[in-house]
């Protein structure tokens, strides 16, 4: 289902001429009327409304809808909901507001039926502090549609961190879809933030930004370096923010199951070589007493193949007799 | 690791020809082969499972180097291709050296090529390491064996090749997940080393392969009387590569219906996912398709080995069989709208393609008779490469062309079909009993390969062989 979100002028703007224009979000249509001279309660864009013919269930279903909406700075939005093909057709609708949850004071409102619709709206100053999720209800029928007011987030966190190695270098990207004024890097050391400043260390970060995207470069990695690194976006409103974990290794963690590999490898092909040179003399009809070497030196290098010095010198000791 | 245990070997009965025959031609079919089966499993583990799962790392690619990701799978390509032209070279040395020294040097090099790629700091840096290096690595390693196992095994050679072969599937499976957390645990590079280590296991795998005789050029060398090195040394070259081979009808014909097999065979590998979600399907259930192709795959290889090795039928009749039937289910891919549909057509198709591999092989030597089989392998190889490469890149211009899969589909199909056409073409291929193979140039008793004892024995016992009869008319053990 889908209901309309009519979003008015903004009163922080400069004096400007009349503009119009439509942002389209998925699959809401909204619009943003920017004129100073028509007052906040005349809400007259041409609003391309999205009605939904979604038939609301008359058993007292709770239907729960949420809309997600980027707030990229301080403004005045409206926020409308448009209900039709209510059962009954109930000559009014108690409708009221609530945040996060929690009702609004004086928010409750009587909605008449118009035209097989019930239209309930309010108008909603938004700065930082009142971000938050803004839920129209209607009582009798128990609908509820939830605005989800929020700086844009950052998505596809990697939930794994990003290991490196020392001396080697790493890049950590932050993306969004709008473009926020800047973007900042910090590295969080337990609770504090430390802003990572390149003019300051430029052998060891390197920061690219491009619109709604940012690279942060680590060079010269060092075991230090592992920790949580925080991208912001910085928005008029508030940052957005995101974090990466980074992991430097050295050079021997890898090289453990490596070298463990590799004598299994050598080991492998000095018991076939071994088995091989023992069986081929039995068709030989060379004597038994070479035999028993070869089963005696199979043998020791199958009980400790871990010590092979040993093991040669023994069997030097056994050619020798 | 390689299976070094005797759990798995077998003593069936010798028979009386493989007992008379040469030891340098002995097919023991049994035994030791089992072993060098094992190493055909781990060794095409270790190479295609390999390379079919190199996907994770290049996301790692793309992310690090900054580059394209049709810039990174050229890494891939690259291998691949040094694979197929490189296998000449490796049938020729291992038919001057044996394969067990060229199997172990190929493991060897796979190896390092990986373990350098570690240490890249470019994107040429790893078409250098893991293209050309490793590329060479896997021809040197994977024609000898296949040779190998197709020398061991006579009766059972098409059961003993298509077990050799789960271990691709098998291993596109597990390697997977192994991969994802090696390159979580130590990012791309520490990943890449361990990996060079697991190929160094091919090392081991070769030192299995024990030679059943000595390598066919050095024989040759000893037997001849050529008194002039000079020229002695350019026949044992042009020997060990089977250039002969170019002017046989029957290599030339099948040479061509190789190519186009391998023009068709792997277009579904490629498309079939994006297929799946571009009818609509969702990540899951495109997931599960290819799972299922991959199972009937395995499947596939190994009862069409064992059904094979009954010898019902002739190999080259089955191999006909099995490529129509895949030719006949990729055209029917797009024909499926509905999921299960798409299901049966997947199960059908990934069945026949597991079918025809083993066969695709076991067959050569029935072509071209034991002694120029390496080098034959090696040249196939080297010929069916065009077909890889020109199938791919059309098979991507048509979706493009058309934004659909279904024409790349047919066209796959199509491909398959005519090849099976031209098999039908082979010498001796309308006949119940399969041929005397072609004889080798040089007549001595001791050169008679087990195909010449076993079929003067069929040729005298049957009659009218020329007859195009049912095909389950005259079982293959009729020769015993």
């Amino acid at each position: 289902s889908e209901y309309l979100l009519l979003l008015t002028q903004a009163k922080e703007l400069p004096a400007q001429a009349r503009r119009l224009c439509k942002i389209n979000d998925g699959s809401l249509h909204a619009q943003l009327l920017e004129d100073l001279h028509l007052s906040e309660t005349t809400p007259s864009p041409q609003s391309d409304p999205v009605i939904t013919t979604r038939k609301v269930v008359s058993k007292g279903q709770n239907q729960v809808t949420i809309e997600e909406l980027a707030i990229l700075k301080p403004q005045t939005i409206e926020l409308s909901c448009y209900l039709t093909d209510i059962p009954n057709n109930p000559p009014y609708l108690t409708g009221y507001w609530t945040k996060d949850g929690k009702g609004i004071v004086n928010s409750e409102e009587t909605v008449n039926r118009t035209n097989e619709q019930y239209i309930l709206k309010k108008t909603f100053d938004i700065l930082a502090k009142d971000l938050g999720n803004y839920s129209c209800i209607f009582k009798e029928i128990q609908t509820q549609v939830t605005f989800v007011l929020d700086v844009p987030v950052i998505k596809d966190k990697r939930d794994k961190p990003i290991v490196s190695y020392t001396g080697d270098s790493v890049v950590l990207a932050c993306k969004l879809k709008q473009t926020p004024n800047t973007w900042n890097w910090y590295k969080a050391n337990n609770t504090e933030k430390g802003l990572i400043n390149v003019t300051a260390n430029p052998l060891n970060y390197k920061i690219f930004i491009h619109g709604n995207e940012t690279k942060l470069t680590v060079l010269n990695l060092t075991e230090e370096d592992s920790g949580k690194y925080i991208c912001s976006a910085e928005f008029d409103i508030k940052p957005s923010e995101s974090y990466i974990e980074l992991k430097v290794l050295s050079y021997i963690e890898p090289l453990k199951p490596f070298i463990a590999i590799v004598l299994e490898v050598i080991v492998l092909v000095t018991l076939i070589f071994l088995w091989e040179k023992c069986n081929k003399p039995q068709n030989d009809n060379i004597s038994a007493g070479e035999n028993e070497l070869c089963s005696e030196q199979i043998s020791k290098l199958t009980r400790d193949d871990s010590n092979g010095v040993e093991n040669n010198t023994a069997r030097q000791r056994k050619l020798e007799h | 690791m390689c299976l070094v245990s005797s759990a798995i070997m077998e003593k069936p009965q010798k028979t009386q020809e493989e007992q008379q025959s040469s030891p340098q031609m002995a097919a023991p079919d049994g035994g030791w082969g089992w072993v060098v089966v094992g190493s055909l499993f781990v060794s095409s583990a270790l190479v295609f499972g390999l390379i079919r799962s190199l996907g994770v790392f290049f996301v790692e690619f793309v992310q690090y180097f900054g580059e394209s990701a049709q810039a990174v799978s050229w890494i891939t390509s690259i291998g691949l291709a040094m694979q197929q032209l490189m296998s000449p070279v490796s049938a020729a040395a291992s038919n001057v050296y044996g394969a067990r020294p060229v199997v172990m040097m190929g493991g060897f090099l796979s190896g390092l090529g990986f373990i350098l790629a570690s240490q890249a700091t470019s994107l040429l840096h790893l078409y250098l390491t893991m293209g050309l290096i490793s590329g060479l690595g896997w021809a040197l390693i994977f024609t000898p064996t296949v040779a190998s196992v197709m020398q061991y095994f006579t009766l059972r050679r098409s059961l003993a090749m298509g077990l050799g072969f789960t271990g691709v599937g098998l291993a596109s499976f597990a390697f997977s997940p192994l991969f994802q957390y090696l390159v979580e645990a130590y990012a791309w590079r520490g990943a890449l080393l361990v990996l060079g280590g697991l190929s160094f296991n091919m090392i081991a795998c070769g030192a299995l392969i024990r030679p059943l005789g000595k390598p066919k050029v050095v024989v040759k060398a000893e037997n001849s009387t050529k008194l002039n090195k000079c020229s002695s040394l350019f026949s044992r070259i042009c020997e060990g590569f089977e250039l002969a081979l170019l002017s046989h009808r029957g290599f030339l014909t099948y040479s061509v219906a190789i190519t186009l097999f391998n023009a068709g065979y792997f277009i579904p590998y490629v498309h079939l996912v994006a297929h799946s979600r571009h009818i609509g399907f969702n990540e899951y259930q495109a997931a599960f398709v290819i799972s299922v192709t991959g199972v009937a795959d395995i499947v596939g290889r190994v009862a069409s080995g064992w059904f094979s090795d009954l010898g019902r039928m002739r190999m080259q009749h089955m191999l006909v069989v099995w490529t129509g039937l895949l030719g006949l289910s990729l055209m029917l891919i797009p024909v499926a709208v509905v999921y299960s549909g798409l299901l049966v057509v997947s199960v059908v198709y990934g069945f026949c393609a597991g079918a025809m591999t083993p066969l695709a092989f076991a067959v050569v030597p029935e072509i071209v008779g034991m002694e120029r089989m390496l080098g034959a392998l090696g040249l196939l190889q080297l010929i069916e490469s065009i077909g890889g490469l020109l199938g791919a890149p059309l098979s991507g211009w048509l979706k493009d062309y058309t934004g659909m899969y279904t024409l790349s589909f047919i066209a796959a199909g199509s491909f398959l079909v005519l090849g099976m056409l031209v098999t039908m073409t082979l010498p001796y291929f309308w006949s119940c009993t399969a041929p005397p193979p072609p004889s080798p140039s040089m007549k001595k008793s001791q050169d008679e390969s087990i195909e010449d004892g076993l079929l003067k024995q069929t040729l005298s016992s049957n009659s009218v062989p020329e007859i195009l009869c049912p095909l389950d008319d005259i079982p293959y053990s009729d020769k015993e």
